[in-house]
Protein backbone atom coordinates (compact mmCIF):
# COMPACT_ATOMS: atom_id res chain seq x y z
CA UNK A 1 0.00 0.00 0.00
CA UNK A 2 1.02 3.51 -0.93
CA UNK A 3 2.56 5.54 2.22
CA UNK A 4 1.02 7.46 4.29
CA UNK A 5 0.84 11.32 3.25
CA UNK A 6 2.44 13.58 4.54
CA UNK A 7 -0.23 15.92 5.09
CA UNK A 8 -2.30 12.76 7.01
CA UNK A 9 0.38 13.10 9.35
CA UNK A 10 0.51 16.76 9.94
CA UNK A 11 -3.67 16.02 10.65
CA UNK A 12 -2.46 13.48 13.05
CA UNK A 13 -0.06 15.91 14.32
CA UNK A 14 -2.72 18.84 15.29
CA UNK A 15 -5.55 17.05 15.91
CA UNK A 16 -3.41 15.54 18.93
CA UNK A 17 -2.28 18.42 20.10
CA UNK A 18 -5.78 20.58 19.53
CA UNK A 19 -7.53 17.66 21.67
CA UNK A 20 -5.19 17.86 24.27
CA UNK A 21 -5.50 21.90 24.76
CA UNK A 22 -9.75 21.19 24.73
CA UNK A 23 -8.97 18.46 27.16
CA UNK A 24 -6.91 21.02 29.37
CA UNK A 25 -9.20 23.82 28.35
CA UNK A 26 -12.53 21.64 29.81
CA UNK A 27 -10.54 20.63 32.94
CA UNK A 28 -8.43 24.46 33.59
CA UNK A 29 -10.43 27.15 31.76
CA UNK A 30 -14.05 26.69 32.44
CA UNK A 31 -15.23 27.11 35.28
CA UNK A 32 -17.51 24.42 37.48
CA UNK A 33 -20.87 25.07 37.31
CA UNK A 34 -22.36 25.93 40.42
CA UNK A 35 -24.98 23.55 41.16
CA UNK A 36 -23.99 20.77 39.03
CA UNK A 37 -20.43 20.52 39.98
CA UNK A 38 -17.74 18.16 38.18
CA UNK A 39 -20.32 15.87 35.78
CA UNK A 40 -21.29 19.06 34.48
CA UNK A 41 -17.42 18.86 32.45
CA UNK A 42 -18.60 15.96 30.73
CA UNK A 43 -20.93 18.47 28.55
CA UNK A 44 -18.63 19.68 26.34
CA UNK A 45 -17.36 17.06 25.05
CA UNK A 46 -21.03 15.60 24.96
CA UNK A 47 -22.08 18.23 22.90
CA UNK A 48 -19.36 17.84 20.75
CA UNK A 49 -19.59 13.73 20.01
CA UNK A 50 -23.74 14.78 19.69
CA UNK A 51 -22.60 17.27 16.94
CA UNK A 52 -19.96 14.36 15.12
CA UNK A 53 -22.55 12.45 14.76
CA UNK A 54 -25.05 14.07 12.94
CA UNK A 55 -22.37 15.29 10.76
CA UNK A 56 -21.11 11.49 9.89
CA UNK A 57 -23.93 10.40 9.64
CA UNK A 58 -25.27 13.53 7.14
CA UNK A 59 -21.87 12.68 5.54
CA UNK A 60 -23.02 8.96 4.70
CA UNK A 61 -26.83 10.01 3.37
CA UNK A 62 -24.91 12.67 1.25
CA UNK A 63 -22.26 10.37 -0.06
CA UNK A 64 -24.73 7.45 -0.69
CA UNK A 65 -26.26 10.26 -3.32
CA UNK A 66 -23.37 10.53 -4.87
CA UNK A 67 -22.37 7.31 -4.99
CA UNK A 68 -26.40 6.16 -6.49
CA UNK A 69 -25.58 8.79 -9.30
CA UNK A 70 -21.49 7.87 -10.37
CA UNK A 71 -21.02 4.63 -8.62
CA UNK A 72 -17.83 5.52 -7.67
CA UNK A 73 -16.32 3.12 -5.10
CA UNK A 74 -14.67 6.09 -3.20
CA UNK A 75 -17.79 7.16 -2.07
CA UNK A 76 -18.75 3.70 -0.61
CA UNK A 77 -15.37 3.94 1.46
CA UNK A 78 -16.52 7.36 2.83
CA UNK A 79 -20.26 6.29 3.71
CA UNK A 80 -18.75 2.93 5.39
CA UNK A 81 -16.61 5.29 7.38
CA UNK A 82 -18.61 7.88 7.73
CA UNK A 83 -21.07 5.11 9.82
CA UNK A 84 -18.67 3.45 11.85
CA UNK A 85 -17.31 7.03 13.07
CA UNK A 86 -20.93 7.91 13.54
CA UNK A 87 -21.73 5.12 15.70
CA UNK A 88 -18.41 5.55 17.92
CA UNK A 89 -19.47 9.47 18.56
CA UNK A 90 -23.15 8.68 19.14
CA UNK A 91 -22.41 6.69 21.75
CA UNK A 92 -19.80 8.33 23.75
CA UNK A 93 -23.06 11.40 23.26
CA UNK A 94 -25.45 8.61 24.52
CA UNK A 95 -23.67 7.17 27.22
CA UNK A 96 -21.82 10.60 28.62
CA UNK A 97 -25.94 11.62 28.41
CA UNK A 98 -27.10 8.78 30.70
CA UNK A 99 -23.65 9.61 33.02
CA UNK A 100 -24.82 13.25 33.51
CA UNK A 101 -28.64 12.69 33.69
CA UNK A 102 -28.14 9.68 36.91
CA UNK A 103 -27.07 12.57 39.24
CA UNK A 104 -29.06 15.48 37.82
CA UNK A 105 -32.32 14.11 36.87
CA UNK A 106 -31.75 11.41 38.96
CA UNK A 107 -32.43 8.39 36.45
CA UNK A 108 -29.99 7.01 33.45
CA UNK A 109 -32.44 6.93 31.19
CA UNK A 110 -35.66 9.47 30.37
CA UNK A 111 -37.92 8.91 27.55
CA UNK A 112 -36.57 12.72 26.29
CA UNK A 113 -37.34 13.28 22.31
CA UNK A 114 -33.51 14.02 21.85
CA UNK A 115 -32.10 11.09 23.56
CA UNK A 116 -34.73 8.58 22.52
CA UNK A 117 -34.02 9.66 18.57
CA UNK A 118 -30.36 9.70 19.20
CA UNK A 119 -30.65 6.09 19.83
CA UNK A 120 -32.76 5.08 17.64
CA UNK A 121 -30.35 6.96 15.36
CA UNK A 122 -28.01 4.76 16.58
CA UNK A 123 -29.97 1.37 15.75
CA UNK A 124 -30.68 2.32 12.39
CA UNK A 125 -27.19 2.58 11.74
CA UNK A 126 -26.03 -0.94 13.64
CA UNK A 127 -28.96 -2.24 11.17
CA UNK A 128 -26.42 -0.35 7.91
CA UNK A 129 -23.95 -2.33 9.34
CA UNK A 130 -25.96 -5.38 9.42
CA UNK A 131 -27.08 -4.93 6.27
CA UNK A 132 -23.26 -4.48 4.51
CA UNK A 133 -22.43 -7.92 6.51
CA UNK A 134 -25.51 -9.89 5.24
CA UNK A 135 -24.04 -9.13 1.00
CA UNK A 136 -21.55 -10.67 -0.27
CA UNK A 137 -21.28 -8.77 -3.68
CA UNK A 138 -19.57 -5.65 -2.94
CA UNK A 139 -21.52 -3.83 -5.90
CA UNK A 140 -24.50 -4.72 -4.57
CA UNK A 141 -23.06 -3.98 -0.79
CA UNK A 142 -22.15 -0.98 -1.56
CA UNK A 143 -25.73 0.39 -3.78
CA UNK A 144 -27.69 -1.23 -0.83
CA UNK A 145 -25.61 0.60 1.84
CA UNK A 146 -26.16 3.74 0.15
CA UNK A 147 -29.87 3.44 -0.08
CA UNK A 148 -30.42 2.92 3.39
CA UNK A 149 -27.70 5.54 4.73
CA UNK A 150 -30.71 7.68 2.85
CA UNK A 151 -33.72 6.35 3.73
CA UNK A 152 -32.26 6.31 7.39
CA UNK A 153 -31.05 9.88 7.51
CA UNK A 154 -34.58 11.05 6.24
CA UNK A 155 -36.44 9.09 9.27
CA UNK A 156 -34.12 10.30 11.83
CA UNK A 157 -35.35 13.91 12.08
CA UNK A 158 -39.44 12.88 11.51
CA UNK A 159 -38.82 10.61 14.34
CA UNK A 160 -37.95 13.61 16.31
CA UNK A 161 -40.91 15.53 15.06
CA UNK A 162 -43.21 12.56 16.21
CA UNK A 163 -41.45 12.15 19.42
CA UNK A 164 -41.32 16.51 20.24
CA UNK A 165 -44.92 16.72 20.35
CA UNK A 166 -44.33 15.09 23.92
CA UNK A 167 -43.10 17.31 26.36
CA UNK A 168 -39.58 17.79 26.60
CA UNK A 169 -37.32 17.78 29.70
CA UNK A 170 -33.62 17.88 28.02
CA UNK A 171 -32.54 21.29 28.90
CA UNK A 172 -31.54 23.34 25.48
CA UNK A 173 -28.81 25.31 26.17
CA UNK A 174 -28.05 27.12 23.09
CA UNK A 175 -30.96 29.14 21.92
CA UNK A 176 -32.32 28.10 25.59
CA UNK A 177 -36.31 28.39 25.86
CA UNK A 178 -37.47 26.22 28.07
CA UNK A 179 -36.01 27.57 31.89
CA UNK A 180 -37.58 25.52 33.96
CA UNK A 181 -36.05 22.36 32.48
CA UNK A 182 -34.09 20.51 35.23
CA UNK A 183 -29.62 20.60 34.35
CA UNK A 184 -30.39 23.86 32.25
CA UNK A 185 -27.64 26.18 33.42
CA UNK A 186 -26.50 29.60 31.51
CA UNK A 187 -23.28 29.57 30.16
CA UNK A 188 -20.44 31.58 31.02
CA UNK A 189 -18.15 32.69 28.28
CA UNK A 190 -15.39 30.65 29.03
CA UNK A 191 -17.80 27.89 28.92
CA UNK A 192 -18.92 29.21 25.43
CA UNK A 193 -15.60 29.55 24.32
CA UNK A 194 -14.97 25.91 25.48
CA UNK A 195 -17.62 24.33 24.16
CA UNK A 196 -17.17 26.05 20.17
CA UNK A 197 -13.53 24.97 20.75
CA UNK A 198 -14.61 21.22 21.58
CA UNK A 199 -17.03 20.96 18.52
CA UNK A 200 -14.09 22.53 16.18
CA UNK A 201 -11.65 20.09 17.99
CA UNK A 202 -14.22 17.20 17.56
CA UNK A 203 -14.66 18.19 13.99
CA UNK A 204 -10.70 17.94 13.09
CA UNK A 205 -11.02 14.25 15.01
CA UNK A 206 -13.76 13.15 12.62
CA UNK A 207 -11.51 14.60 9.67
CA UNK A 208 -8.44 12.50 10.63
CA UNK A 209 -10.28 9.78 11.40
CA UNK A 210 -12.69 9.30 8.32
CA UNK A 211 -9.56 9.58 6.18
CA UNK A 212 -7.45 6.66 8.19
CA UNK A 213 -10.86 4.91 7.99
CA UNK A 214 -10.91 5.36 3.91
CA UNK A 215 -7.07 4.40 3.58
CA UNK A 216 -8.01 1.22 5.80
CA UNK A 217 -11.03 0.29 3.24
CA UNK A 218 -8.84 1.25 0.19
CA UNK A 219 -6.22 -1.28 1.56
CA UNK A 220 -8.86 -4.19 2.01
CA UNK A 221 -10.38 -3.61 -1.69
CA UNK A 222 -6.98 -3.76 -3.02
CA UNK A 223 -6.70 -7.24 -1.22
CA UNK A 224 -9.39 -7.97 -2.35
CA UNK A 225 -8.45 -7.47 -6.43
CA UNK A 226 -4.94 -9.25 -5.36
CA UNK A 227 -6.92 -12.24 -4.16
CA UNK A 228 -8.98 -12.65 -7.11
CA UNK A 229 -5.94 -12.38 -9.32
CA UNK A 230 -3.78 -14.91 -7.64
CA UNK A 231 -6.68 -17.18 -8.00
CA UNK A 232 -7.61 -17.03 -11.16
CA UNK B 1 -49.03 8.47 -24.19
CA UNK B 2 -48.01 5.80 -25.14
CA UNK B 3 -45.61 5.26 -22.13
CA UNK B 4 -48.38 5.77 -19.97
CA UNK B 5 -50.48 3.60 -20.90
CA UNK B 6 -47.50 0.74 -20.51
CA UNK B 7 -47.04 1.97 -16.87
CA UNK B 8 -50.18 1.84 -15.65
CA UNK B 9 -50.66 -2.09 -17.64
CA UNK B 10 -47.24 -3.12 -16.38
CA UNK B 11 -48.30 -1.96 -12.63
CA UNK B 12 -51.84 -3.40 -12.58
CA UNK B 13 -50.03 -6.53 -14.08
CA UNK B 14 -47.87 -7.08 -10.74
CA UNK B 15 -50.51 -6.32 -8.46
CA UNK B 16 -52.95 -8.92 -10.07
CA UNK B 17 -50.22 -11.52 -10.54
CA UNK B 18 -49.44 -11.03 -6.67
CA UNK B 19 -53.41 -11.23 -5.58
CA UNK B 20 -54.45 -13.72 -8.16
CA UNK B 21 -51.30 -16.20 -7.11
CA UNK B 22 -52.33 -15.52 -3.29
CA UNK B 23 -55.81 -16.03 -3.73
CA UNK B 24 -55.22 -19.44 -5.30
CA UNK B 25 -52.66 -20.55 -2.33
CA UNK B 26 -53.56 -18.54 0.49
CA UNK B 27 -50.23 -19.12 2.19
CA UNK B 28 -49.34 -15.54 3.22
CA UNK B 29 -52.55 -14.28 4.27
CA UNK B 30 -53.53 -16.97 6.21
CA UNK B 31 -50.18 -16.90 8.07
CA UNK B 32 -50.48 -13.10 8.40
CA UNK B 33 -53.97 -13.82 10.16
CA UNK B 34 -53.11 -17.03 12.50
CA UNK B 35 -49.91 -15.01 13.40
CA UNK B 36 -51.83 -11.56 13.95
CA UNK B 37 -54.66 -14.00 16.56
CA UNK B 38 -51.38 -14.98 18.21
CA UNK B 39 -50.36 -11.89 19.05
CA UNK B 40 -53.41 -10.94 20.42
CA UNK B 41 -53.93 -14.03 22.26
CA UNK B 42 -50.40 -13.59 23.99
CA UNK B 43 -50.96 -10.03 24.26
CA UNK B 44 -53.94 -10.86 26.26
CA UNK B 45 -52.11 -12.95 28.91
CA UNK B 46 -49.07 -11.22 28.71
CA UNK B 47 -50.69 -7.64 29.99
CA UNK B 48 -53.87 -8.91 31.74
CA UNK B 49 -55.83 -7.18 29.53
CA UNK B 50 -58.93 -6.10 32.17
CA UNK B 51 -61.28 -3.14 30.65
CA UNK B 52 -59.64 -0.65 32.47
CA UNK B 53 -56.20 -0.84 30.80
CA UNK B 54 -57.15 -2.52 27.67
CA UNK B 55 -58.97 1.28 26.66
CA UNK B 56 -55.53 2.89 26.73
CA UNK B 57 -53.67 -0.04 25.29
CA UNK B 58 -55.72 -0.82 22.50
CA UNK B 59 -54.14 1.18 19.86
CA UNK B 60 -50.57 0.05 20.58
CA UNK B 61 -51.97 -3.94 20.43
CA UNK B 62 -53.32 -3.30 16.56
CA UNK B 63 -50.06 -1.79 15.77
CA UNK B 64 -47.77 -3.45 17.50
CA UNK B 65 -49.86 -6.63 15.93
CA UNK B 66 -49.99 -5.36 12.72
CA UNK B 67 -46.25 -4.16 12.28
CA UNK B 68 -45.33 -7.68 13.01
CA UNK B 69 -47.57 -9.53 10.71
CA UNK B 70 -46.73 -6.88 8.25
CA UNK B 71 -43.25 -8.20 8.31
CA UNK B 72 -44.23 -11.56 7.80
CA UNK B 73 -46.39 -11.08 4.17
CA UNK B 74 -43.69 -8.21 3.25
CA UNK B 75 -40.95 -11.17 3.76
CA UNK B 76 -42.83 -13.98 1.90
CA UNK B 77 -43.81 -11.50 -1.02
CA UNK B 78 -40.15 -11.16 -1.81
CA UNK B 79 -39.15 -14.38 -0.81
CA UNK B 80 -41.52 -16.26 -3.24
CA UNK B 81 -40.24 -13.69 -6.01
CA UNK B 82 -36.57 -14.29 -5.28
CA UNK B 83 -37.04 -18.33 -4.90
CA UNK B 84 -38.88 -18.67 -8.10
CA UNK B 85 -37.03 -16.36 -9.97
CA UNK B 86 -39.67 -14.50 -10.76
CA UNK B 87 -37.55 -11.05 -9.78
CA UNK B 88 -35.60 -11.86 -12.38
CA UNK B 89 -38.03 -12.21 -14.89
CA UNK B 90 -39.60 -9.16 -13.98
CA UNK B 91 -36.52 -7.39 -13.64
CA UNK B 92 -35.56 -8.16 -17.47
CA UNK B 93 -39.72 -7.06 -18.80
CA UNK B 94 -39.15 -4.18 -20.95
CA UNK B 95 -41.26 -2.35 -18.12
CA UNK B 96 -40.60 0.49 -15.90
CA UNK B 97 -38.94 -0.15 -12.66
CA UNK B 98 -40.49 2.00 -10.55
CA UNK B 99 -44.42 -0.12 -12.19
CA UNK B 100 -42.41 -3.20 -10.22
CA UNK B 101 -42.08 -1.29 -6.74
CA UNK B 102 -45.31 0.69 -6.83
CA UNK B 103 -46.91 -2.90 -7.85
CA UNK B 104 -45.57 -4.94 -4.58
CA UNK B 105 -46.30 -2.15 -2.91
CA UNK B 106 -50.22 -1.93 -3.73
CA UNK B 107 -50.31 -5.91 -3.96
CA UNK B 108 -48.18 -5.70 0.18
CA UNK B 109 -50.87 -2.98 1.32
CA UNK B 110 -53.95 -4.85 0.16
CA UNK B 111 -52.80 -7.57 1.84
CA UNK B 112 -52.21 -5.32 5.70
CA UNK B 113 -55.59 -4.10 4.46
CA UNK B 114 -57.11 -7.39 4.67
CA UNK B 115 -55.00 -8.59 7.85
CA UNK B 116 -56.75 -5.25 9.70
CA UNK B 117 -59.99 -5.81 8.06
CA UNK B 118 -60.15 -9.49 9.89
CA UNK B 119 -58.41 -8.34 12.64
CA UNK B 120 -60.31 -5.04 13.87
CA UNK B 121 -63.76 -6.99 14.29
CA UNK B 122 -61.98 -9.84 15.71
CA UNK B 123 -60.96 -7.82 18.11
CA UNK B 124 -64.02 -6.07 18.58
CA UNK B 125 -65.59 -9.78 19.17
CA UNK B 126 -63.48 -10.95 21.68
CA UNK B 127 -63.12 -7.93 24.04
CA UNK B 128 -67.28 -7.16 23.54
CA UNK B 129 -66.48 -3.56 22.12
CA UNK B 130 -66.97 -1.75 18.75
CA UNK B 131 -64.05 -0.37 17.37
CA UNK B 132 -65.00 1.14 14.17
CA UNK B 133 -64.69 4.49 13.30
CA UNK B 134 -64.21 6.22 9.96
CA UNK B 135 -61.52 8.27 11.22
CA UNK B 136 -59.86 4.54 12.30
CA UNK B 137 -59.95 3.81 8.49
CA UNK B 138 -58.15 6.66 7.25
CA UNK B 139 -55.70 5.63 10.24
CA UNK B 140 -55.20 2.61 8.81
CA UNK B 141 -55.11 3.22 5.38
CA UNK B 142 -52.76 5.83 5.79
CA UNK B 143 -50.39 4.47 8.14
CA UNK B 144 -50.13 0.51 6.24
CA UNK B 145 -49.59 2.81 3.61
CA UNK B 146 -46.13 4.82 4.86
CA UNK B 147 -45.47 0.72 6.12
CA UNK B 148 -45.12 -0.88 3.20
CA UNK B 149 -43.78 1.73 1.03
CA UNK B 150 -40.35 1.43 3.19
CA UNK B 151 -41.01 -2.28 3.76
CA UNK B 152 -41.52 -3.17 0.53
CA UNK B 153 -38.27 -1.04 -0.54
CA UNK B 154 -36.68 -2.26 2.80
CA UNK B 155 -37.51 -5.95 1.75
CA UNK B 156 -36.42 -6.42 -1.38
CA UNK B 157 -33.01 -5.25 0.06
CA UNK B 158 -32.97 -7.70 2.77
CA UNK B 159 -33.93 -10.48 0.18
CA UNK B 160 -30.84 -10.54 -1.41
CA UNK B 161 -28.94 -10.40 2.00
CA UNK B 162 -27.49 -13.99 3.72
CA UNK B 163 -29.26 -13.11 6.87
CA UNK B 164 -32.31 -12.07 4.82
CA UNK B 165 -35.38 -13.45 7.36
CA UNK B 166 -34.10 -11.80 10.55
CA UNK B 167 -32.82 -8.48 8.49
CA UNK B 168 -36.07 -7.30 7.35
CA UNK B 169 -37.95 -6.32 10.86
CA UNK B 170 -34.00 -5.07 12.21
CA UNK B 171 -33.86 -2.88 8.79
CA UNK B 172 -37.51 -1.76 8.91
CA UNK B 173 -38.37 -0.98 12.78
CA UNK B 174 -36.01 1.97 13.21
CA UNK B 175 -36.73 3.55 10.61
CA UNK B 176 -40.75 3.20 10.63
CA UNK B 177 -41.23 4.82 14.30
CA UNK B 178 -42.23 8.06 12.93
CA UNK B 179 -45.24 6.41 11.07
CA UNK B 180 -45.98 4.03 14.13
CA UNK B 181 -45.82 7.09 16.57
CA UNK B 182 -48.27 8.67 14.53
CA UNK B 183 -50.59 6.17 13.49
CA UNK B 184 -50.70 4.78 17.30
CA UNK B 185 -51.96 8.47 18.56
CA UNK B 186 -54.46 8.79 15.87
CA UNK B 187 -55.66 5.56 16.67
CA UNK B 188 -55.85 5.92 20.25
CA UNK B 189 -57.84 9.26 19.69
CA UNK B 190 -59.93 7.97 17.35
CA UNK B 191 -61.01 4.98 19.39
CA UNK B 192 -61.39 7.52 22.98
CA UNK B 193 -63.86 9.33 21.09
CA UNK B 194 -62.04 12.26 20.07
CA UNK B 195 -62.66 14.40 16.94
CA UNK B 196 -61.46 14.10 13.70
CA UNK B 197 -60.49 18.02 14.69
CA UNK B 198 -59.12 17.35 17.36
CA UNK B 199 -56.53 14.82 15.75
CA UNK B 200 -55.23 16.75 12.80
CA UNK B 201 -51.90 17.18 13.76
CA UNK B 202 -51.26 13.16 13.81
CA UNK B 203 -53.40 13.06 10.28
CA UNK B 204 -51.43 15.28 8.89
CA UNK B 205 -48.31 13.89 9.97
CA UNK B 206 -49.15 10.68 8.42
CA UNK B 207 -50.03 11.99 4.93
CA UNK B 208 -46.67 13.60 4.80
CA UNK B 209 -44.57 10.92 6.08
CA UNK B 210 -46.33 8.68 3.61
CA UNK B 211 -45.69 11.23 0.72
CA UNK B 212 -42.00 11.56 2.00
CA UNK B 213 -41.30 7.72 2.27
CA UNK B 214 -43.34 6.55 -0.68
CA UNK B 215 -41.42 9.09 -3.13
CA UNK B 216 -38.35 8.88 -1.49
CA UNK B 217 -38.11 4.78 -1.66
CA UNK B 218 -39.82 5.45 -5.11
CA UNK B 219 -36.77 7.01 -6.40
CA UNK B 220 -34.15 4.79 -4.84
CA UNK B 221 -35.82 1.52 -5.77
CA UNK B 222 -34.29 1.62 -9.67
CA UNK B 223 -30.99 1.08 -7.25
CA UNK B 224 -31.85 -1.84 -5.97
CA UNK B 225 -32.86 -3.96 -8.14
CA UNK B 226 -30.28 -2.94 -11.04
CA UNK B 227 -28.23 -5.72 -11.85
CA UNK C 1 -28.75 28.73 46.76
CA UNK C 2 -28.37 25.31 46.01
CA UNK C 3 -25.05 23.41 47.06
CA UNK C 4 -23.09 22.25 44.50
CA UNK C 5 -23.58 18.56 44.03
CA UNK C 6 -20.35 15.98 44.39
CA UNK C 7 -20.30 14.44 41.07
CA UNK C 8 -16.54 13.93 40.39
CA UNK C 9 -17.31 9.99 40.49
CA UNK C 10 -19.62 10.55 37.39
CA UNK C 11 -17.29 12.53 35.59
CA UNK C 12 -14.87 10.54 35.76
CA UNK C 13 -16.39 8.03 34.05
CA UNK C 14 -17.86 9.96 31.39
CA UNK C 15 -14.63 10.80 30.58
CA UNK C 16 -13.84 7.68 30.81
CA UNK C 17 -16.02 6.47 28.17
CA UNK C 18 -15.16 9.48 25.86
CA UNK C 19 -11.44 8.85 25.75
CA UNK C 20 -12.11 4.86 26.17
CA UNK C 21 -14.36 4.62 22.86
CA UNK C 22 -12.52 7.31 21.00
CA UNK C 23 -8.84 5.35 21.73
CA UNK C 24 -11.02 1.72 21.14
CA UNK C 25 -11.43 2.98 17.67
CA UNK C 26 -8.14 4.06 17.20
CA UNK C 27 -6.79 0.83 18.41
CA UNK C 28 -9.39 -1.30 16.16
CA UNK C 29 -8.26 0.86 12.98
CA UNK C 30 -4.59 -0.23 14.06
CA UNK C 31 -5.47 -3.85 14.38
CA UNK C 32 -7.33 -3.63 11.51
CA UNK C 33 -4.49 -2.31 9.37
CA UNK C 34 -2.11 -4.34 10.70
CA UNK C 35 -4.10 -7.82 9.61
CA UNK C 36 -4.33 -6.27 6.35
CA UNK C 37 -0.70 -6.13 6.13
CA UNK C 38 -0.11 -10.06 7.40
CA UNK C 39 -2.85 -10.92 4.59
CA UNK C 40 -0.57 -8.55 2.07
CA UNK C 41 2.77 -10.20 3.06
CA UNK C 42 1.20 -14.30 2.72
CA UNK C 43 -0.37 -13.24 -0.83
CA UNK C 44 2.73 -11.31 -1.78
CA UNK C 45 4.75 -14.98 -1.11
CA UNK C 46 1.86 -16.95 -3.18
CA UNK C 47 3.09 -14.81 -6.59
Amino acid sequence: MKDKPKLLTVLDGVTLVTFLAATAMVFFYAPTERVMGAVQKVFYFHVAAGWVGMVSFFVAAVVGVIYLIKKSPNMDLIGIAAVEIGIIFTLINIVTGAIWARPIWNAWWTWDPRLTTATIMELVYIAYLMLRQGIDDPERRARFGAVYAIVGFLSVPLTFFSIRIFRTIHPVVIGGSDPSAVGAFDMTPKMFQTLMFSIVVFSILFIDLIWHRVRLGKFQNYLEELKIKLQV
Amino acid sequence: MKSKTSFFKALSAVVWKDLVAELRGKEMLSAMMVFALLVIFIFNFALELDPKTRNALTAGIIWVTLTFSGTLGLNRSMAVEKDRGCLDGLLLAPVDRTAIYFGKSIANWVFMLITAAILLPVYSILYNTNLFSWGLVLVILLGSEGYVAVGTLLSSMSIQARTRDILLPILLFPVIIPVLIAAVKATGGFLAGETFSSLTTWIYLLIGYDVIFTSVAFMVFDAVVEE
Amino acid sequence: MEETLNTINYALAGFVVIFGSILGYIASLFIRFNNLKKDEEILSDQD
